[in-house]
């Protein structure tokens, strides 16, 4: 029963396309047909996640802050993103006089193509990845490097002085940020020995003791590129607290402040889509992907238990922008590249040692000292220099 | 497809790269042109790697990979020099740093 | 190859040929840097289907991800557009000697292509470099010019940074 829920898509994409083929469809129809409902699906599936987050991220904004969020539209407020297309869709679109109008008009373009590509590699269940390639984890960066292009020719295209800054502040955090990002990924590739998505979950399936799973996060030095690698993917998205090129209170709107309409809805939604991916990225790598965390929780679909990690990890990134104030840029370059990079690289080593160590108990002490005292060098030598003294007063006699 | 066809395709995009640093003024669109030339090479590399008898034997692939890496910090310590001309002399044309003084 | 993967090799290189040749002419410098991205994407492809797929992912995340943001980055710090005191963005050997010597120089390499016996080679099966394989390579036979690059790109790196650095005053 669980079995036919959990391979309920494939299987009804394979009565599908056994039914065109008596049909007389020739092959490589099927296979393009194939191929177009599969990414259909994808797309609709994130597109919809895109829609309930952008309510969702308001709710539970606004339930931090204790306030409701939009209640008026919908129950719940949750036909919110239905009144919100029609407005963006509806908006008169403005392009500025002296505005590059080709690369105007191709910057929200190639801002969604990269974002929606990157969804092609991740494992969505057992045997349910969308293109299964060999280095996915090298496709997803290189795709990835797409959308600082697309930065930049907002930014640019505007003809405007803010935008231009806005879009080479978010360069370079997004250029920073790439490097730990992509370290920490291959410290997950580097013990699973491979760099295809797929080979990566099914390294950490198995539960050690009986009960315990062997996601990569729970060891240290997965927890630390885990966590390396969620900061860095914070900034990548430019999120909260790295939301500093498209800040409101500073630069009117960063490198999107000439768009309205459906063209900022589409940056809007890429850096949704953005987000959903690099979680899913997250999941693969080191939540285990579509792994269950208990035996007897196999029951349940692997789908499920991906979308769920994923959501979860969306909740957390909106938890932390709830509560966090914006980073200053040169702090948040600084973060990037005196902290996250050092840590980045102590996490590699130490999963290197913990791997040649024979991945018993002295591997699990000598891979979290390699990582905790990096960790608390570097953090020391942070406060200490942001460190706050002790008020004094000093009243007038 | 033959390796006649890719070794063509090489030659023009250097061709273009040449044709790039011998006529622009901009000393950008020059490196322009030799990023052009260095990407053609590359071409020529796979194209005989892919051709080769034995594809097992990486050399090709390793001579490209190596490539980019220098290209990359070529560019790198070129646009730096750009900038650094152009506050010297304020001007990024090729024609202006003529100069063997100072 | 069937006649539809030779066009997954063709038709980037087609993409290929055209972006570098408007980038080449484009009078407008961001442009031309954009033009230049769009042609080493299509490298990046063209790679890819030769079957040479780390290359191109690494052309992929080096050339567009770092070299065409480090140009865009370039023009942007330089404000060519105010600064240009000849009235066309040609100089030197001009739009007719550049093109000539350009065309001369594809003449010569052509002939070299269509005489030499090495270009008449049949099509082997198709190949693949499997990132295993690179891997090994890099750490075992090529481990020396590994370490070279790694101490090439930290000078690189330094030396430009040092470069740019705004004087102190």
């Amino acid at each position: 029963m669980t079995g036919m829920i959990e391979r309920a898509p494939i299987e009804i994409l394979g009565w599908f396309l056994g039914l065109l083929g008596s049909f007389g469809v020739p092959g490589w129809i099927l296979a393009a047909v194939s191929a177009v409902i599969i990414i259909g699906t994808v797309i609709g599936i994130f597109l919809g996640l895109f829609a309930l987050t952008s309510v969702m991220e308001r709710k539970i904004l606004a339930r931090v802050q204790n306030r409701y969020g939009p209640n008026r539209v919908g129950p719940f407020g949750l036909f919110q993103p239905v009144a919100d297309g029609i407005k963006m869709i509806t908006k008169e679109d403005l392009v500025p006089r002296t505005a590059d109008k080709a690369v105007h008009f191709l910057a929200p373009v190639v801002m969604m193509v990269p974002a929606l590509m990157v969804l092609a590699i991740i494992p969505y269940g057992r045997d349910m990845v969308p293109a299964e390639l060999n280095s996915g984890i090298l496709y997803f960066f290189a795709v990835g490097a797409g959308t600082e292009v697309a930065v930049f020719m907002a930014g640019w295209a505007s003809n405007n002085k803010y935008s231009v800054l806005g879009a080479m502040r978010a360069i370079a955090q997004m250029i920073s940020y790439e490097l730990p990002l992509v370290i920490s990924a291959i410290v997950a590739a580097m013990i699973a020995g491979s760099l295809s998505p797929s080979a990566i979950v099914a390294a950490q399936g198995g539960f050690a003791f009986g009960f315990v799973p062997q996601w990569f996060v729970l060891t240290p030095w997965g927890f630390t590129a885990c966590l390396v690698f969620y900061i860095a993917a914070l900034a990548e998205a430019n999120r909260s607290p790295f939301d500093l090129p498209e800040g409101e209170s500073e630069l009117v709107a960063g490198h999107l402040t000439e768009y309205s309409g459906f063209k900022y809805a589409t940056f809007f939604m890429a850096e949704y889509v953005g987000m959903f991916a690099v979680c899913g990225m997250l999941v693969t790598l080191f939540l285990g992907g579509w792994q269950a965390p208990l035996p007897f929780l196999t029951i349940v679909p692997s789908w499920c238990w991906f979308f769920a990690k994923v959501c979860f990890v969306a909740f957390t990134m909106i938890w932390v922008r709830a509560t966090l104030p914006r980073l200053r840029i040169d702090h948040l370059l600084a973060f990037a590249w005196k902290f996250l990079l050092p840590m980045s690289f102590a996490a590699f080593l130490s999963a290197a040692c913990w791997h040649y160590a024979g991945r018993g108990p002295l591997a699990w002490l000598l891979s979290l000292a390699i990582v905790g005292i990096p960790y608390l060098i570097l953090g020391n030598s942070f406060t200490n220099r942001f460190a706050v003294s002790r008020r004094t007063y000093q009243f007038s006699e | 497809m033959t390796l006649q066809i890719l070794l063509s395709i090489s030659a023009v995009l250097f061709a273009f790269g040449l044709a790039a640093v011998l006529s622009r003024s901009n000393a950008i669109m020059v490196l322009i042109g030799i990023e052009l030339m260095i990407g053609a090479a590359n071409l020529n590399f796979i194209a005989f790697w892919r051709f080769s008898e034995n594809p097992s034997d990486l050399a090709g692939v390793m001579f490209a990979i190596f490539s980019i890496a220098v290209a990359a910090a070529e560019a790198a310590v070129g646009l730096a020099i750009i900038i650094l001309v152009q506050r010297r002399i304020r001007s990024v044309e090729v024609d202006d740093a003529s100069n063997l003084k100072g | 190859m069937k006649i539809i993967g030779e066009w997954f090799v063709l038709l980037p290189a087609a993409v290929l040929l055209l972006a570098a040749g408007a980038s080449v002419v484009m009078r407008n410098l961001i442009h031309a840097a954009l033009c230049l991205t769009l042609s080493f994407i299509a490298l990046g492809i063209v790679f890819i289907a030769l079957g040479a797929e780390f290359v191109g992912f690494v052309q992929l995340l080096v050339y567009v991800g770092a070299v065409a943001m480090l140009i865009v980055f370039a023009i942007l710090l330089t404000r060519p557009d105010r600064l240009t005191k000849s009235g066309t963005p040609f100089s030197g050997l001009g739009p007719a000697g550049g093109a000539a010597t350009g065309f001369a120089a594809l003449v010569v390499l052509l002939a070299f292509i269509f005489s030499s016996p090495l270009a008449k080679k049949p099509l082997p099966a198709p190949a693949s470099a499997p990132v295993a394989a690179i891997g090994g390579a890099l750490m075992g036979n090529d481990v020396v010019a590994l370490i070279v690059i790694g101490v090439l790109l930290t000078a690189a790196l330094v030396g430009a940074a040092v470069l740019a650095m705004e004087d102190k005053p």
